[in-house]
């Protein structure tokens, strides 16, 4: 079922009263009532990651865009603002999606399964996916939706009243609200919250390992290996990409790759198996690499949902070229959605959609053949 | 401001149609390719034109601009009495570098004075706030006519124009059936010229999307959505005082006393006029040209190459009042 933009500030704001509580929830609707708000009555906050040209201008350092942006303007992400010369982010505290999901929706599959994660994302994005499943919040400004001032340590709070293990940045896209992630990842550790972020990978090195070693886990959406698509279905580029994958296995922070299989544009055979092998060669067959079926929408309306052959085929791809963990997803109760263990080919975890029916785990092992499987698992 | 109420928006609504019957004949809007009317208009940074000068400016650049005996003879080729009329003004740069409301009120006098109700011609900006910095009052029903901001009330589903995909707002979406695009003549630090096509990014909820390589062909294929091109009768520049440098924000520094005011039925024409004010001017100041700079305009000729109008200099008909 689509959900429409209206429909997405009802869920945000019933899924902010249920776990915020009212106190929090006053304070924050007195600070911040997003929908009719002009740029100006955002709380600005100077960014981190910047520099400044003559004349006012400035140069965003953040992510491989690297917008220009004359006094007055915004980079591309729509929610990073040049005031005078100097550099602000606009959704720092400014949560315009919060909800309790299982880890599973990330998704990731080698983390805590079966745990909580108190996931948010602000308005904004780096990128325009023409496919967007998100777009009510990743293609709009700030001020277009509604959003609570939540600030790091509210919003760790929330997450441990809720009964949840980790925090994840997700939704709309973490790069463009990266000073938010990295302060909720500091006060998610200091109180033994797991930090978590859901990316499309599309940041700057120096960002990129500056907050890595404060998160537990990332999942990043390679959505192509394809400069040509990432140029013409999501103006972005391959190249930053594979990058950060590479920076990310360097420094040792849990990975997780999704593979979105667009038909016609991302799904061939050769396409496939070149991204399996450079994830083999590159990054090693321990990545777990989740290929996720397609459903229409945004600008994306005319191509039907993946087939589930299409997704069968990259998964075979996938285990041919040597990686141990291919799973399937948005395919409820395919046996594409198990962990299976390299090593004996028994079933570890079983799963159905976002739901654990068993998880036979011990230690982070196998239990018949005492293979120890890569993850976060405590 | 009192809002309208339904009963009253259809007696506005029923006497729009019966005034449109009782010419008896398809109305059809004047278009003009490639001609721009021009008006003097002199009056220093910061400082109005006046009502009577505003008046005379307007009126001699709508009547240059389609060849008419005046402004209101004018305005009477432009605009049908079943017209809601929406006038697109660019305040981003603030008081010193906005649309001049004096100039703007002459406007809306020519086109009511051309049969459209008053409560039928909107001034629009993004925000409401935008306007109020830029001098204008807000007036959510009028008298003497509305200025409201559209304060992000977008079509619910994304519509495509060529690269941009955009919600558009409900004001050229929907409510409007004819729009005027009132800018003023400034430079852009990524497009090079922002006048009168560039403020229809105005109307998009994502133009920060569509500002990579030069706004091209963004611009224009904003401009070519049937919401803005189909409705679009009239472009008006205020160059009064423009900005030949450090746009799109005011910069003291950029700006001259250009003394003139645009009036187009061809937005490429009327931009390219633009261009050629600004150049002249950074030529005047030793400055490089917008292309020496690093900011090729780009964005008319694929407007010009979609049909939007004339973007070749040769072609181009300046008439002055």
């Amino acid at each position: 079922m689509r959900i429409d933009r209206r429909r997405m500030i009802v869920l945000g704001t019933a899924g902010a009263a249920a776990t915020l509580h009212q106190p929090l929830l006053r304070t924050a609707a007195a600070a911040q009532r997003g929908s009719s708000a002009s740029g100006d009555e955002l709380p600005a906050r100077e960014a981190s990651w910047y520099k400044k040209l003559e004349e006012d201008r400035v140069e965003c350092e953040l992510c491989p865009q690297a917008c220009k942006v004359a006094d007055m303007e915004r980079g591309m992400c729509g929610v990073r603002e040049n005031r005078g010369g100097t550099y602000y982010t606009l959704v720092h505290s400014l949560a315009c999606s919060i909800h309790t999901d299982p880890i599973e929706k990330k998704p990731l599959f080698h983390v805590l399964p079966g745990e909580k994660a108190f996931s948010f994302s602000t308005a904004g994005c780096n990128v325009e996916c023409k496919f967007c499943q998100n777009w009510e919040i990743s293609q709009f400004r700030p001020e277009q939706v509604q959003a609570y001032n939540l600030p790091p340590e509210k919003l760790v709070a929330a997450a441990r009243r809720n009964g949840a293990r980790l925090t994840a940045a997700t939704y709309g896209e973490p790069v463009v609200f990266w000073e938010y992630v990295r302060d909720v990842a500091i006060a998610a550790n200091a109180v033994g919250v797991k930090p978590t972020v859901v990316s499309n990978g599309f940041i700057k090195e120096k960002p990129l390992r500056e907050v890595l070693p404060l998160l537990s886990a990332i999942k990043v959406d390679l959505k192509s290996f394809r400069d040509e698509f990432y140029r013409k279905q999501v103006r972005g580029e391959l190249e930053p990409v594979l990058k950060s994958l590479e920076v990310i296995k360097e420094i040792g922070v849990w990975l997780e790759i999704v593979v979105l299989l667009v038909p016609t544009l991302n799904d061939s055979a050769a396409e496939v198996r070149d991204l399996c092998a450079w994830v083999k060669s590159k990054l090693g067959p321990d990545v777990p690499v989740h290929f996720t079926r397609f459903h229409p929408t945004y600008r994306l309306t005319d191509l039907p949902p993946t087939p589930v052959a299409s997704l069968e085929r990259a998964w075979k791809i996938g285990r041919d070229a040597g990686l141990n963990y291919v799973y399937l997803g948005n395919v409820p109760g395919h046996p594409g959605e198990n962990t299976t263990c390299p090593g004996c080919g028994e079933i570890l975890i079983r799963r159905v959609g976002y739901r654990i029916l068993s998880n036979r785990l011990v230690n982070g092992s196998c239990p018949d053949c005492q293979r120890s499987i890569p993850g976060v698992w405590s | 401001m009192k809002k309208l109420t339904r009963r009253e928006l259809a007696l506005i609504f029923g006497a729009g149609v019966l005034a449109g019957t009782a010419q008896g004949k398809v109305w059809k809007p004047s278009v003009r390719p490639g001609v721009v009317g021009l008006a003097e208009a002199r009056a220093a940074l910061g400082k109005p034109l006046g009502p009577e000068a505003a008046r005379r400016a307007m009126a001699g650049a709508l009547a240059a601009s389609v060849g008419a005996e005046s402004g209101a003879e004018a305005a009477v080729t432009m605009f049908s009495p079943r017209d809601i009329v929406g006038i697109k003004v660019n305040c981003l740069a603030g008081k010193y570098l906005s649309p001049r409301a004096d100039l703007v009120e002459a406007l809306v006098d020519l086109i009511a004075g051309a049969g459209v109700d008053r409560r039928r011609i909107i001034v629009f900006e993004r925000s409401s706030r935008e306007l109020q910095r830029a001098g204008f009052t807000i007036r959510e029903s009028g008298p003497p006519y509305r200025c409201i901001g559209t304060n992000n009330d977008y079509d619910r589903e994304p519509s495509t124009s060529g690269a941009i995909g955009s919600c558009f707002a409900r004001m050229v979406s929907t409510t409007c059936s004819a729009l005027v695009s009132f800018g003023v003549v400034k430079d852009h630090d990524l497009s090079g010229v922002s006048a009168g096509m560039k403020n229809w990014y105005g109307v998009i909820h994502n133009p920060n999307k569509y500002h990579d390589n030069g706004c091209d062909p963004y611009i224009a294929d904003v401009a070519r959505h049937p919401y803005i091109r189909n409705k679009l009768r009239l472009t008006i520049l205020d160059g009064v005082v423009a900005q030949c440098h450090g746009g799109p924000a005011f910069r003291r520094g950029g700006i001259f006393e250009l003394g003139m005011v645009a009036a187009s039925t061809d937005p490429v024409a009327a931009d390219l006029w633009a261009w050629r004010e600004i150049e002249a001017e950074r030529a005047r100041r030793g400055m490089p040209t917008l292309e020496a700079a690093g900011r090729p305009v780009r964005f008319l000729a694929s407007a010009a190459r979609a049909g939007l109008g004339v973007d070749d200099p040769t072609k181009l008909s300046l008439v002055s009042a």
